[in-house]
């Protein structure tokens, strides 16, 4: 019989709380008394999930009050690093660290206080909040790496990212770089059950991953060479005609330029990038592009990719439109930003970051589209579209592993507090050794935490965090959709932690933030301000836990073709296959095949020290990224890091299944167990991500954790020459590295360098002296109307200019305007126009000429106007 | 008459684990027991033309179940709806039982001195529930209901496609049927 607490029992209340252990917020049933939670299961009405739960859902009660958990603010009391600490009240904990913020910001201005920010654990439009209240741009994610570049790219060339696939009506999805058998569970079962009606699968992965087992087709090809098979398929469908014609002659801008472009990116050219048959990727493009309406799943590698990750998803984005897949039924769709209630960004309270700050964001010089120079031409359009803008925390943010950078080199400016909230940039961001170090070497570094983690250990605060079944939950897809999930908490927090929002509200009103910009004291009061207006759609509750109970889901109704109206969100209104924004951004406006981070035909040197390619950054069960390693009852599953290798490749290097290994690239190297199995190409090494080992609670020395030793992010670079121009994201995918046996007298290289590929230890090129993977192409925009004889163009305004008089040209009057006065002034005689006549003026004399012949008009007393002489 | 049965659809399994885990949460097994662990053999063949089947466990609750016979203590039983089950205020943990099943489905551990095996989730499925493992599997992989119901989806499974059985040549009788994954689009 099972021993297991009766959830039948009197008094026992089910509460619709949610899963927090991976992005897809499956539904959760906690049977609740007495505040305490006695078991939970999968919802099965919750339409993610339909009961389902995985491994690492059906441990949130061993979660919930492991032994590990930190449950009280903690100081440190020690050296930084020692992990001696002692417990103190939140108030004062707040109280001293809302001192040292604003003694830093007195000093080096706001901008010196940078966050970091974890995967979807926080509602980190709180942490805007703070951050805009504060001053400082500052504030960052790991969302370089997780779809934020795609949505910005597929933004700008298509007016919102058509993320939200509609696939009940669907023939054929491409699941691009995405594992939903690792990483999307009920993603996998929907799958399933659709191929049997008829869909067909494409599958793109260089692993045989859970989801490329169930593919009607399998492009295995080369890690990193996503870009030449997206710009290769977009060959095969515009030269062989597989275009929607009619979407194209109506709804596309740049599509004859675009075919000139790409007429060199044939399947034969990309067969030798993608190690794949050119005939296979024919029939990828022509299966996706016959079956419509058809669709091509977001998975992360599009954002993982390195430098030449922004031309493959602005392909990718074009392949989308010109098969007539946009907003259709059984296409790929987008919602836009909700007229229903409010949004994220309605939420961030971004008006009162001065654009002074905004211009000193770091990386935004940069990386331009993922930061405030590419995001606010995205909200400017939004705006005028929609009335709302996409969310600008995630979509705007400094560039992460610049800031690291800056806190190391002072380059740009000195970064002297970090506040870590739900991550550990150790193993979430690359070059964990630069990481690491910024970490030990920041002046002062606060972190809101479930775990002690090497983040955690070096920090001079330590706040705790509620987690899943103690906190509300919100899921709308980062706030960029129309449809809203609602969750409960089951219980309120065990001891003294708290929500992250009660944590940034307490930080903003202790630094002085005015009490009436936090009118929410609890996530409830907040999330019952975002739903409220529900009740003007024929809903009614009174609380924000009455509409979980009631209601839970809001689903607007479904418009298809909604550009039909008014166009597309972009600056023409039109599918910008040609993109202006990338344009005025400095990027090639066109998808530009440019190599992966590291590969054989642009640094041959490279290849021949590091033969293998290396890829990394997928999700494997039963972890999701660096959580859930101090949770035995999920760590039993996968006790040791593993790294999969051909037989074939093992065999040559005499590796056997199981041997520890050290895996190597130009930037250092870690050690892992051979996984020998032929689920990768003989060329390929797929090493895990992710890896930690909480249990070494005694190790603190220079590596806590052994952080180290076996995580992938040693590998890979963050140098601006490795990262995407456009979005700044850097690559987990296609890098070179060799592989071989671990010996005894081995030991790991612990120091770092600046860029990380360099040979010496230490700052060797300062980050402001680093160039970029290509460098920005000039822009000027052109007349789009004729510049008449004698006046100016100036790319910057935009106008034809008479500089002597300072008056500028309106190409739709005819006239020249003094843009301050607003008179308007005769093109070719310059005289002032004067309405109350009807007649031209030279303002130096006073003398009036006749609008259409110039001639001197003479005063006569009929002339005369209200008593007054002309 | 009733008699539980499961179908494991191997052309739905990922292998996530899930229901080993989920298993030992609802039921709070202590850590060295396992109700339902998931095997490979790993991905075969010569790449890429590969293949890679999942085996989901668990105890057969067999139709001719040798644990039961086998106990000296009339601690493992079979009720009349076909599960097998251990009662623990009688097992002495001698381990006969264990030793007589041929799936390995049942162990006794240190701590606790009697023998400990799934139970179908019996206190579920008696209160109208499906199994935990079944019902938390986000594939649908597991199917579990009444054999002798021809409306159930195990009975239209188990009489429509090919399954097999395991160790089904040891006069078991398990009633446990694997739809096997023959590769392909299914």
């Amino acid at each position: 019989m099972s021993e297991s607490a009766d959830i039948h029992a009197p008094g026992v209340e089910v509460k619709k709380s949610c899963c927090y252990f991976c992005h897809q917020n499956c539904g959760v049933l906690a049977y609740v008394k007495d505040g305490e939670v006695l078991k939970i299961e999968g919802d099965p009405t919750h339409p993610t999930n339909q009961g389902g739960l995985c491994c690492r859902g059906n441990i949130a009660l061993l979660h919930l009050d492991h032994p590990a958990r930190i449950n009280h603010p903690i100081k440190r009391v020690g050296e930084k690093g020692e992990g001696t600490w002692e417990k103190i009240p939140w108030d004062t904990a707040i109280a001293e660290v809302a001192e040292r913020l604003n003694q830093i910001k007195a000093e080096s201005g706001a901008e010196a206080v940078a966050t970091a920010g974890g995967t979807l654990r926080t509602d980190d439009w709180s942490r805007r909040r703070f951050m805009n209240l504060f001053g400082s741009p500052n504030g960052f994610h790991n969302a370089l790496l997780c779809w934020i570049p795609t949505f910005n790219v597929e933004t700008i060339v298509s007016g919102w990212s058509p993320f939200e696939t509609d696939l009940g009506t669907s023939r054929c999805v491409i699941l691009w770089g995405f594992n939903p058998g690792a990483s999307a569970m009920p993603g996998m079962r929907g799958y399933n059950d659709l191929q049997k009606q008829g869909l067909k699968l494409i599958v793109v992965d260089p692993r045989y991953s859970e989801t490329a087992a169930h593919a009607n087709l399998w492009l295995p090809l080369r890690p990193g060479s996503d870009t030449a098979l997206a710009l290769a398929m977009l060959w095969v469908i515009i030269y062989e005609g597989l275009t929607n014609n009619e979407f194209v002659d109506n709804w596309c801008l740049g599509f004859e330029e675009l075919q000139d472009h790409i007429i060199d990116y044939t399947p034969e050219w990309a067969s030798e990038l993608t190690w794949l048959d050119p005939e296979l990727i024919r029939e990828a493009a022509r299966m996706y592009a016959q079956n419509t309406p058809s669709n091509i799943q977001w998975g992360c590698t599009a954002d993982q990719l390195g430098k030449t990750s922004g031309a493959g998803m602005h392909a990718r984005a074009i392949m989308r439109a010109i098969t007539g897949n946009l907003d259709c039924p059984g296409g790929d769709l987008m919602p836009g930003p909700s007229s229903y209630y409010v949004t994220d960004e309605e939420l961030e309270a971004n008006d009162w970051l001065p654009e002074e700050q905004k211009a000193k964001q770091i990386g935004s010089n940069k990386f331009k589209l993922t930061s405030w120079p590419g995001y606010q031409k995205i909200a400017d359009t939004a705006r005028a579209t929609w009335g709302k803008a996409p969310t600008s925390e995630w979509f705007c943010e400094a560039h992460g592993p610049s800031v690291f950078k800056a806190i190391l080199t002072g380059d740009p400016y000195p970064v002297r507090a970090l506040i870590i909230s739900a991550t550990n940039p150790v193993n979430s961001y690359g070059d964990a050794k630069m990481t690491l170090e910024a970490l030990k070497q920041v002046e002062f570094l606060v972190t809101c935490e479930y775990w002690m983690t090497s983040a955690a250990l070096y920090s001079d605060y330590v706040f705790p965090i509620a987690g899943a079944l103690e906190r509300p939950i919100i899921h709308n897809n980062y706030g960029v959709t129309d449809s809203l999930i609602a969750s409960q908490r089951a219980i309120q927090p065990l001891y003294e932690r708290k929500t992250d929002y009660e944590f940034w509200r307490l930080l903003g009103l202790a630094t002085g933030q005015d009490p009436e910009q936090w009118p929410w004291e609890t996530l409830e009061e907040a999330f019952y301000y975002v739903t409220w207006s529900f009740n003007e759609q024929g809903y009614q509750f009174g609380s924000y836990d009455e509409f979980v109970e009631k209601y839970r889901f809001f689903y607007p109704p479904m418009h298809y073709y909604k550009y039909g109206a008014n166009g597309f969100c972009t600056p023409s209104r039109r599918v910008e296959l040609k993109s202006s924004i990338l344009e005025e951004l400095g990027y090639p406006a066109l998808p530009t095949w440019i190599g992966p981070a590291e590969n054989e035909e642009d640094d041959p040197e490279v290849a021949k020290e590091y033969p293998l390619v290396l890829t990394t950054g997928g999700g494997f069960m039963p972890y999701h990224h660096s959580e859930e390693f101090n949770i035995e009852s999920v760590r039993f599953l996968s006790s040791d890091p593993f790294f999969t290798i051909n037989p074939e490749k093992a065999k040559e290097l005499r590796i056997k299944d199981g041997d520890w290994c050290w895996i190597e690239t130009r930037r250092g190297r870690i050690r892992q167990r051979a996984n020998v199995e032929p689920s990768v190409d003989p060329r390929v090494i797929y090493a895990q991500r992710g890896w930690w080992f909480p249990e070494r609670q005694e190790d603190t020395g220079e590596e806590p954790f052994g952080c180290l030793e076996s995580n992938v992010n040693v590998l890979t670079s963050v140098d601006d020459e490795h990262c995407d121009p456009i979005g700044g994201s850097w690559a987990n995918r296609g890098l070179l590295c060799k592989v071989y046996k671990v010996g005894y007298w081995d030991e790991t290289d612990t120091s770092f360098s600046i860029p990380g590929s360099s040979p010496e230890p230490g700052v060797t090129v300062p980050p402001s002296e680093q160039k970029l993977a290509y460098e920005f192409i000039p822009y000027e925009p052109k007349p789009t109307f004729e510049v008449p004889e004698g006046l100016t163009w100036d790319p910057e305004s935009k106008f034809a200019w008479d500089l002597e008089l300072g008056l500028y040209y309106d190409p739709d009057s005819g006239w020249l305007i003094h843009p301050e006065t607003q008179v308007y002034y005769d093109l070719y005689s310059k005289y002032a126009y004067d309405a109350t006549t009807e007649t031209l003026v030279d303002e130096a004399t006073g003398q009036h000429y006749h609008m259409e012949t110039r001639e001197p008009i003479i005063a006569t007393p009929t002339d005369m106007v209200g008593g007054e002489e002309l | 008459m009733t008699r539980y049965a499961m179908v494991m659809d191997q052309r739905r399994c990922i292998g996530c684990q899930s229901c080993t885990v989920a298993c030992r949460t609802w039921n709070e097994l202590p850590m060295d027991i396992i109700y339902n662990p998931v095997v490979t053999e790993g991905v075969l063949g010569e790449w890429p033309n590969v293949h890679r089947t999942f085996t989901p466990l668990i105890c057969m609750h067999c139709d001719n179940p040798p644990c039961t016979i086998c106990c000296p203590c009339k601690a493992s039983q079979q009720d009349e709806d076909g599960i097998v089950w251990v009662e623990s205020e009688k097992c002495m943990g001698c381990k006969v039982c264990v030793n007589s099943c041929p799936y390995g489905a049942r162990d006794v551990n240190g701590h606790e001195g009697f023998v400990r095996k799934c139970t179908f989730c019996m206190d579920r499925v008696r209160e109208g529930d499906q199994p935990y493992c079944v019902a938390t599997c986000h594939q649908k992989a597991r199917i579990f209901g009444d054999l002798d119901d021809p409306a159930s989806d195990v009975s239209k499974l188990v009489n429509s496609l090919k399954t097999n059985r395991i160790f089904e040549e040891l006069g078991t009788d398990p009633q446990v049927y694997y739809i096997p994954d023959l590769g392909g689009v299914h």
